[in-house]
């Protein structure tokens, strides 16, 4: 009886623990990335290793913002990411609508299709676009980056966007016709603000996915002017030897975008987005 | 196509009498897959049977299987397959067990869940690049967080340049990735175990359940269809990722840490022979084919729900 509970209680210990470990097994890699950041350059790159800085500094954050182009990477991520994320929003509410909403033909080959897609490898296409970027004189402009991104995206969004709608019972939209709402009506006031938690759950996606895209980025942009952050950060490290101090100053900022974002939203990805894409 | 329920389809009639809308509504989302996804693939499917290097544009000419050949010579192409696979198992395994278990313990609340959820979560949202960045440098050999706890712990008597060592190299390429993923699996996994039903735990517990039955006997047999779909969602991801190989080690040294999408890479970026890397492109998308069908039929997906 005694070793019975005790053979019970265990998993409880286990989880205590479980949690500790995966929290410090996070934290640490982003911990070090951090006060690197606020280490001086001697602090760095001394044979005795600190983990907390003794001498604290801003330096990197400044010569970062000051000495290398990152103010422009980060304009263009910005620019690149809100703006390809806002097309595959759009994209991805009407294609969804009209795949959970009606019966119409062919279907089901844009369902596999789209799933299909997900599992071509994306570096089959780099090749191609890179070529076809280069016909249509979009290479080392960013408008090349928002096409690729809103491409990429589109599959996933759109299919976790019709599967939310499914759940939105299609009642609330007859009784909202029935009261007299014309579609748009409907649409808008009934039953895009019930989708809220996907739409911001399918934005957040799209947007990761662009913020953190690298191998296009290389194979398209050449010139500064129209490099995102991991293109220009990777540049960092072609040119000199790394310089990590700057590199954890631009990594922790790059980070705080992201970071925001999934913060207010972690709790719509964890409840809404799985059950959106997978059903259990 | 019958529907089943009457009564829906009655009340739907008048929307569905447009028989346009929903191709007007997909129409933005085709058309621009077809423009910038199914065109280059098909593309890039030609372009393995030609002879294309960026830098020859007046020598493009179709070669037949000259780029197959090529690869099927290419010394490397036993080694960088191997490592795929090393690659794809360890990763996804080790996601898997820890992810599991990360759910398990998150399938329970407490105070500060949710701040909690959100860093342990976010490994997900952080770029490759960064990732690989932070790991390069806690793996450095002078300056590595890694290697002064080995050192202190007396493990090793000075720092190990991992990331320069054949053979080795890979392995912490593969603990970044297995950091990266176990917050998918975690996420899938939970929201899983959330949709099992409280009862059949009570009932379970009435009868005289102890945690691991319930684990073995509820639990997994309850998530498995979610397992099976996250499991292959992972080995296609996993098996298509080059960014962490390309940032730690860029492959090196000579190779020993390439797999297949990085090796494509360096093709690309360094030989600009594009025809070898459409084939070798091609390659892969043959093996995931294989991979998928062949899973498919070992799981019975049928029996494991639909997308």
């Amino acid at each position: 009886m005694m070793t019975k509970r005790l053979l019970d209680r265990l998993p409880e210990v286990f989880r205590a623990a479980a949690l500790l470990l995966f929290l410090l097994f996070t934290v640490v890699p982003f911990y070090w990335m951090f006060v690197t950041s606020i280490k001086t350059r001697q602090e760095i790159y001394s044979s005795e290793l600190t983990l907390w800085p003794k001498q604290f500094t801003w330096a990197n954050y400044v010569d970062t913002l000051h000495n290398t182009q990152f103010p422009l990477y980060f304009a263009n991520s910005v620019l690149v990411t809100v703006v390809s994320s806002l097309i595959v929003l759009v994209i991805s509410v009407m294609g969804g609508y009209s795949m959970s909403r009606y019966r119409f033909r062919g279907k089901k080959a844009v369902l596999l299709v789209f799933l299909g897609t997900q599992m071509i490898p994306t570096i089959i296409i780099l090749v191609p676009l890179f070529i076809l970027f280069s016909k249509m004189n979009m290479l080392d402009h960013l408008s090349s980056l928002i096409v690729t991104y809103t491409v990429m995206n589109i599959p996933f969004c759109l299919i976790t966007m019709s599967s939310f709608f499914q759940r939105i019972p299609v009642a609330l939209e007859e009784a909202a016709f029935i009261d007299g709402c014309n579609k748009w009506q409907t649409m808008l006031l009934i039953v895009l603000p019930l989708m809220l938690p996907a739409i911001v759950a399918t934005f957040v996606f799209a947007f990761t996915g662009a913020w953190n895209e690298l191998f296009f980025g290389i194979m398209f942009i050449n010139g500064e002017a129209a490099k995102t952050i991991p293109i220009g950060l990777n540049n960092f490290v072609q040119k000199f030897d790394i310089n990590w101090g700057q590199m954890s100053a631009g990594g922790i900022m790059s980070l705080i975008p992201v970071m925001i974002m999934f913060a207010a939203v972690q709790k719509y990805i964890v409840s809404g987005l799985t059950q959106g894409a997978v059903k259990g | 196509m019958p529907t089943t329920s009457h009564a829906k389809t009655n009340a739907g009639g008048k929307r569905r009498s447009a028989a346009l809308e929903p191709y007007l509504l997909l129409a933005p989302a085709v058309l621009i897959l077809a423009a910038f996804f199914a065109y280059p693939l098909l593309k890039g499917i030609t372009l393995a049977f030609y002879h294309y290097v960026l830098f020859e544009p007046q020598n493009i000419y179709f070669a037949g299987l000259d780029n197959f050949k090529k690869i099927v010579a290419d010394p490397n192409l036993p080694l960088i397959l191997r490592n795929s696979v090393l690659w794809v198992a360890l990763t996804v395994g080790l996601q898997f067990l820890l992810g599991f278990v990360l759910a398990l313990a998150l399938n329970k609340t407490f105070r500060g869940k949710n701040l909690y959820q959100s860093v342990v979560f976010l490994p997900w949202a952080v770029s490759g690049f960064l990732i690989g960045m932070m790991f390069k440098w806690m793996f450095n050999a002078q300056n590595g967080l890694i290697n002064y706890w080995l050192v202190k712990a007396g493990i090793v008597a000075k720092g190990v340049p991992f990331l320069a060592l054949p053979h080795v190299s890979i392995f912490p390429v593969i603990v970044a990735m297995v950091w990266y993923g176990v917050p998918f699996f975690g996420i899938m996994i939970l929201a899983a175990l959330q949709s099992i039903p409280h009862d059949i735990y009570e009932s379970a517990e009435i009868d005289g359940a102890g945690s691991w039955t319930k684990l073995f006997k509820i639990t997994i047999p309850y998530i498995k269809p979610t397992l099976i779909v996250t499991v292959l969602l992972r080995v296609i991801w996993v098996f298509n990722s080059a960014d962490l190989i390309y940032i730690m080690t860029n492959g090196g040294p000579a190779n020993s840490s390439d797999n297949l999408p990085s090796y494509i890479l360096s093709q690309i970026f360094n030989t600009s022979d594009f025809g070898v890397a459409s084939a070798l492109g091609l390659l892969m998308l043959v093996l995931l084919t294989v991979y998928t069908v062949i899973f498919l039929y070992v799981t019975k997906y049928e029996d494991a729900g639909d997308i």
